[in-house]
């Protein structure tokens, strides 16, 4: 299982890079509700309306099923994912054959949702092609920002 | 709470009871029979009615899961609806003849560009996933407040914001791409087009600076824009409207082409 950094300053994402594998980690505290946090995450056609880094995202976001992701980062390529955990208003893990992507959400003592995405990257052939892949501190930082933003957004709506 | 109390609030009520089942179903004999299974619930279920909620928000949560169950496993509509379905009246003859029949033989069978404007967002609506629909319509042009709506759909007041929130946000960006009342790059001038075709005395460009969304599409952001368009919604009845029988006639053919459009898809 991958652990997100707790460590990591809130908002701010963190890279350690091994031999083998590289991860990057991000926190961000979410003063919404874990619904509606949950919703955005796992609703894959609404990605692209609020999340700065996603060009599409198609499929369904359930355990077992594929989904076709494209990026900011690397328009002209899709990847193709499958959704491998999936535990509601907690956590959901996404893979493919070069790495694994970790959701996480929390509650905090003072009743403050926490959010926090892991991404670790790696394998035996990793070295051979570590430098052809571009950091994703940045496009982390985003989607932590954007997911916030948006979150907030929406339980602040007037009754 | 007695049959009678319900019954007077029912009919109090019906009226925007059935033009929401309307702008769900688009289907006028739909509406008739969901808004009487509605009351025959009602009156069977009365017991069950604690006072939660208003008489109101109660009748209206049995109207939307009948509603619900109705359109559940139909198809959402395209975003271009209206396209698709120009395209399809453009080759019906006999639409246009019936269209102007009660064009000129029903006291409701006037063209005016608010009415198109409500009935055009109708259809553009029926793009929205089920539940964003609902609380859209809940909301923007029934004006219940989010904690009514999540007694009437039975989710929580952070789910309705959700649905309100994606719902506003595909609709606003909808109309900002395709309606050319609020863009100058828009692609849909349906209204004033039918408006040369059904209303040939009325010159549009007058027609349309009465109208205060497109007055102040240069200088308004496109949430008051939207809300302005909801304010037009809002303003009008369906049924009772001064063009209520040209616009569900026109509605009823676009039922009929989406249904054909759905099924071949």
């Amino acid at each position: 299982m991958t652990i997100p950094s707790f460590s990591a300053q809130n908002g701010k994402a963190n890279t350690v890079k091994k031999t083998f594998s590289r991860q990057t980690s991000i926190r961000i505290d979410i003063n919404s509700d874990a619904s509606v946090i949950w919703t955005l995450l796992t609703n894959a056609s609404d990605y692209p309306r609020w999340n700065s880094t996603i060009n599409s995202l198609e499929g369904e976001i359930k355990k077992g099923e594929q989904i076709r992701l494209k990026v900011h980062l690397d328009p002209k390529r899709t990847f193709k994912i499958k959704v491998r955990e999936m535990e509601p208003e907690k956590r959901m893990v996404w893979g493919d054959g070069q790495g694994t992507r970790t959701f996480t959400l929390s509650k905090n003592k003072e009743g403050v949702w926490n959010f926090a995405m892991t991404e670790k990257i790696g394998g035996l052939l990793y070295p051979l092609y570590a430098r052809m892949i571009p950091s994703f501190d940045e496009a982390f930082e985003a989607f932590a920002s954007d997911l916030k933003k948006e979150a907030e957004l929406i339980v602040n709506t007037k009754n | 709470m007695d049959k009678q109390k319900l019954a007077a609030e029912f009919e109090a009520c019906r009226g925007p009871l059935k033009s929401y089942i309307l702008r769900m179903t688009t289907s006028s004999q739909d509406t008739e029979d969901i808004v009487q299974d509605t009351y025959l619930r009602a009156h069977a279920k009365l017991e069950s009615f604690k006072g939660d909620s208003s008489l109101k928000t109660w009748i209206f949560a049995i109207a939307s899961n009948l509603a619900k169950d109705h359109l559940r496993a139909q198809k959402r509509w395209p975003e271009n609806v209206t396209d698709i379905c120009r395209e399809k009246a453009m080759a019906n003859q006999p639409f246009f003849q019936e269209a102007m029949q009660i064009r000129q033989t029903s006291p409701q069978g006037k063209f005016e560009i608010a009415e198109h404007i409500a009935f055009c967002f109708t259809c553009v609506s029926k793009s929205l996933p089920l539940e964003q629909h609902l609380v859209l319509l809940l909301k923007e042009v029934y004006d219940f407040k989010i904690k009514e709506i999540a007694q009437i759909i039975d989710q929580t007041e952070a789910m309705v914001k959700y649905y309100l929130h994606t719902g506003r946000s595909t609709m606003l960006r909808v109309f900002d791409k395709r309606c050319s009342l609020i863009n100058k790059k828009g692609v849909c001038h349906q209204c004033t087009e039918l408006n040369g075709i059904f209303n040939p005395d009325q010159n549009a460009q007058e027609a349309v600076v009465r109208i205060k969304m497109a007055r102040e599409a240069h200088k308004a952001d496109k949430q008051h824009l939207f809300d302005l368009r909801m304010e037009v919604v809002r303003g009008i009845d369906p049924f009772e409207s001064d063009a209520s029988d040209l616009q569900l006639h026109h509605l009823e053919h676009n039922r009929q082409v989406m249904e054909n459009y759905l099924k071949n898809k």
